[in-house]
C-alpha cells in the first residue's frame, strides 16, 4: 500500500500538469547516471535489470536524503536498451560488455536496414510484415525473450519498489511516432532525402502505421507505475526538419499521439530533443492543462512559457554539458534563473533529455537543491 | 550557368541533374559547373544560418552536390576546383555517431575545404597521423556523448605532445557541445552546427 508521502507526490505531478502545484516539482531522469557514482561498470548496469534498478533506487535515496526528489520522468523497468530502443527506432543498439568497452554507454549505430521498398511493403501489408522481417537482425531474439520473461515475472515487483520508496513516475510508457520508427530504421540522411523525393508515399506509410502505434503507446501504460507516456520528438525537431516534412509528416502523428493519451486519461509527455522554437505554438492543439513538453536544454522555455502560457506544463531541461562538467553553483545558477523566468507553477525540473552518464553527483543534487529551494 | 547554383540552392534534385546532363553534353567545363555548385551550396549555407532552411535541407543539398560529383567525376580527370585548406575530421575515440560528421563533412567540402575523414572512434594517434600526414592546420572533433569530453581532451593533449599545436586550430561540435566544453577540452571552439564549421574553419585560416 502507497504511503502518504507517495501520494501526496502523485498528486503533486497531477497538480502541476494543471498548473496547481505550490512548489516546484522535481523530477528524476538519468537512466546511465548511476552506475559510475554507485560503483558499478557501465556492462553490469546496462546488461542486468536487478542492478540496473537497485543502483538507479540507492542512487535516487541518495539524492533524496538531501534534498527531495519529487517524482521520477520514466519508470525504471530494467529493460535492456539494446532491447527497448530497437524497437522505437528500428536500429540496432551496441552494448557496453558485448560490442563496446565495459564502461562505455551503449550507442546507435546508423545503418539503413529499412529499404526503399519497405514503404510499399507497410502500404500493402501492414507494418508487422515488415517489423517481424527487421527486428531479429536488430536484436539477439534469445536474450529478448529471456528479457520480456524478466518482465512478465518481476515487472510488478519492481513497480512495487520504486512505490515502497514514495517514488511515483510521469510516464510508464515510451511512444515512438512513425515518423521516427522510419527515420530510426531507414537511417537519417536517407530518410531525410525520402522525405524530399517521396513525400506521399510516406505520408501514406505513415497513416498506415499510426494506429498500431497508438494502440501499442496505450497498452503500454502503467496507471500504477506511471500515468503518462512519452511521445518521443527526436529527429523530427523542428530544428532538423523543413516545415514542410514537419507539417505533414512530423506533427500529425506526434499530435494523434498525444490526443490519445489525453482521450485515455493519461497525460501526454512530448519528450522534444533538440529546438522546437519554429514549431512551439503547434502545442495549443493539444487539450489545455493535459500536457507536458519534456526538453533538452536547447529549446527557448522562455519564449515557450510566453506562447503557451498555462495551455502545457514544462519539464527541463538543465543541459547535459552542465551536468557533467559545470560546477554546482552554476547548476544552481541555472535552475534559479529558470524558475524566475517562467515561474514554479507548471513546472518540473530535470535533466534536459537525460542525465548523462558522467553527471556529476554533486550537480545532480544541485539542480534539486535549487528547485526545492527557490522562493 | 547561373541557373545550376539556384536549383541546388532550390533544392531542386530533378532539374538539376537534367541541366548539369546538358552542360556536359554542350561540353562546359566541368570546373565551371563545380564552381556553380559550390556558389548553390554557399547560398543554402545562408540560408540556413538566416533560419530559412533547417537540417534536412542541408542535408538534400548535400546529397545533391555529391550527385553531381559523383556525374563530374568522369570528365574531371582528377582535376578539382580550388582548395582553401585540408580539415583533418572524424569523431572522437569512444563514440560510435556519424551523422553530424558526415554533414561536416559534405559542408566543408562544399565550401572548398578538402576534408580528411578519419572516421568515428577515432584514437588520438590516429587524428595526429593524418595532420602529420596531410599538413592540415585545422582539426575538427565530432562528439554526441558528454563521457566522450575526455576523448576530445585526450586527442587535444596527442596534438600537443606531437608538437602540432601550434600549426592546427581545433574545432569541435556535436550535440553536447558549447562554450564550457571548449574550456573543459582545451579545444579553440565549437560550432553548433555544420554550417558554423565551414564559418569556423574560414575565420581560423
Amino acid at each position: 500500500m502507497a504511503s502518504k508521502l507517495y501520494d501526496e507526490r502523485a498528486q503533486k505531478i497531477k497538480d502541476t500538469v494543471n498548473f496547481k502545484n505550490e512548489s516546484v516539482t522535481t523530477c528524476f531522469m538519468g537512466q546511465a547516471a548511476p552506475a559510475a557514482h554507485m560503483g558499478v561498470k557501465m556492462k553490469d548496469f546496462a546488461l542486468n535489470p536487478d542492478i540496473m534498478i537497485k543502483m538507479t533506487l540507492d542512487y535516487i535515496n541518495e539524492i533524496n536524503a538531501i534534498t527531495s526528489v519529487d517524482c521520477l520522468n520514466t519508470g525504471v523497468n530494467g529493460m535492456r536498451s539494446d532491447h527497448s530502443l530497437p524497437m522505437a527506432w528500428l536500429s540496432k543498439v551496441k552494448m557496453p560488455g558485448i560490442e563496446l568497452p565495459d564502461d562505455s554507454l551503449w550507442q546507435v549505430v546508423e545503418t539503413s536496414i529499412f529499404k526503399p521498398e519497405d514503404y510499399d511493403v507497410i502500404i500493402e501489408q501492414g507494418f508487422d510484415t515488415v517489423f517481424n522481417r527487421i527486428f531479429p537482425q536488430l536484436v539477439n531474439m534469445k536474450e529478448f525473450q529471456e528479457s520480456i520473461a524478466y518482465q512478465e515475472e518481476n515487472g510488478q515487483k519492481n513497480v512495487e519498489l520504486f512505490i515502497n520508496n514514495d517514488f511515483p513516475s510521469v510516464n510508464s510508457g515510451v511512444a515512438s511516432p512513425p515518423f521516427e520508427v522510419l527515420c530510426g530504421g531507414r537511417s537519417m540522411s536517407q530518410f531525410f532525402m525520402d522525405c524530399y523525393k517521396i513525400p506521399d508515399k510516406i505520408e501514406k506509410a505513415i497513416e498506415v502505421m499510426l494506429p498500431g502505434s497508438i494502440h501499442s503507446m496505450l497498452a503500454s501504460v502503467n496507471p500504477v507505475s506511471g500515468s503518462g507516456a512519452w511521445v518521443g520528438g527526436w529527429r523530427g525537431a523542428s530544428a532538423l526538419v523543413s516545415p514542410k516534412i514537419w507539417n505533414r509528416l512530423v506533427w500529425p502523428g506526434m499530435k494523434a499521439m498525444g490526443l490519445a493519451l489525453i482521450e485515455n486519461n493519461d497525460i501526454a509527455t512530448f519528450h522534444l530533443d533538440q529546438c522546437w522554437d519554429r514549431d512551439i505554438e503547434r502545442f495549443l492543439e493539444i487539450p489545455e492543462k493535459k500536457s507536458i513538453i519534456n526538453t533538452d536544454g536547447m529549446t527557448d522555455l522562455r519564449k515557450a512559457r510566453k506562447i503557451l502560457g498555462e495551455h502545457v506544463a514544462i519539464m527541463g531541461d538543465v543541459p547535459a554539458p552542465l551536468l557533467a562538467t559545470g560546477t554546482t553553483q552554476e547548476v544552481k545558477d541555472y535552475v534559479t534563473k529558470l524558475i524566475d523566468d517562467i515561474g514554479p507553477k507548471g513546472l518540473f525540473v530535470t535533466a534536459g533529455c537525460d542525465a548523462p552518464a558522467n553527471t556529476k553527483f554533486e550537480n545532480m543534487v544541485a539542480m534539486f537543491q535549487a528547485a526545492n529551494d527557490w522562493k | 550557368m547561373a541557373k545550376i547554383s539556384e536549383l541546388l540552392a532550390n533544392l531542386e534534385m530533378d532539374e538539376l541533374m537534367e541541366v548539369v546532363q546538358k552542360e556536359l553534353a554542350a561540353g562546359t567545363d566541368p570546373i565551371g559547373i563545380l564552381k556553380e555548385c559550390e556558389a548553390g551550396m554557399v547560398k543554402v549555407g545562408e540560408m540556413f544560418s538566416s533560419g530559412d532552411y533547417f537540417v534536412s535541407d542541408l542535408m538534400m543539398s548535400g546529397e545533391m552536390f555529391k550527385e553531381v560529383g559523383e556525374m563530374l567525376a568522369p570528365y574531371l580527370d582528377g582535376k578539382t576546383g580550388d582548395i582553401l585548406a585540408k580539415v583533418v575530421l572524424g569523431t572522437v575515440e569512444g563514440d560510435i555517431h556519424d551523422i553530424g560528421k558526415d554533414l561536416v563533412y559534405v559542408m566543408l567540402k562544399s565550401g572548398g575545404f578538402e576534408v580528411i575523414d578519419v572516421g568515428v572512434d577515432a584514437k588520438p594517434e590516429v587524428f595526429v597521423k593524418a595532420l602529420k600526414e596531410s599538413g592540415a592546420p585545422i582539426l575538427a572533433l565530432s562528439c554526441l556523448l558528454t563521457t566522450a569530453y575526455d576523448s576530445i581532451s585526450n586527442t587535444v593533449k596527442a596534438v600537443e605532445e606531437a608538437g602540432l599545436r601550434d600549426r592546427v586550430k581545433i574545432i569541435i561540435g556535436g550535440g553536447p557541445t558549447d562554450e564550457s566544453v571548449v574550456r573543459y577540452t582545451g579545444a579553440d571552439a565549437f560550432g553548433d552546427d555544420a554550417q558554423s564549421a565551414v564559418r569556423l574553419c574560414k575565420e581560423m585560416l
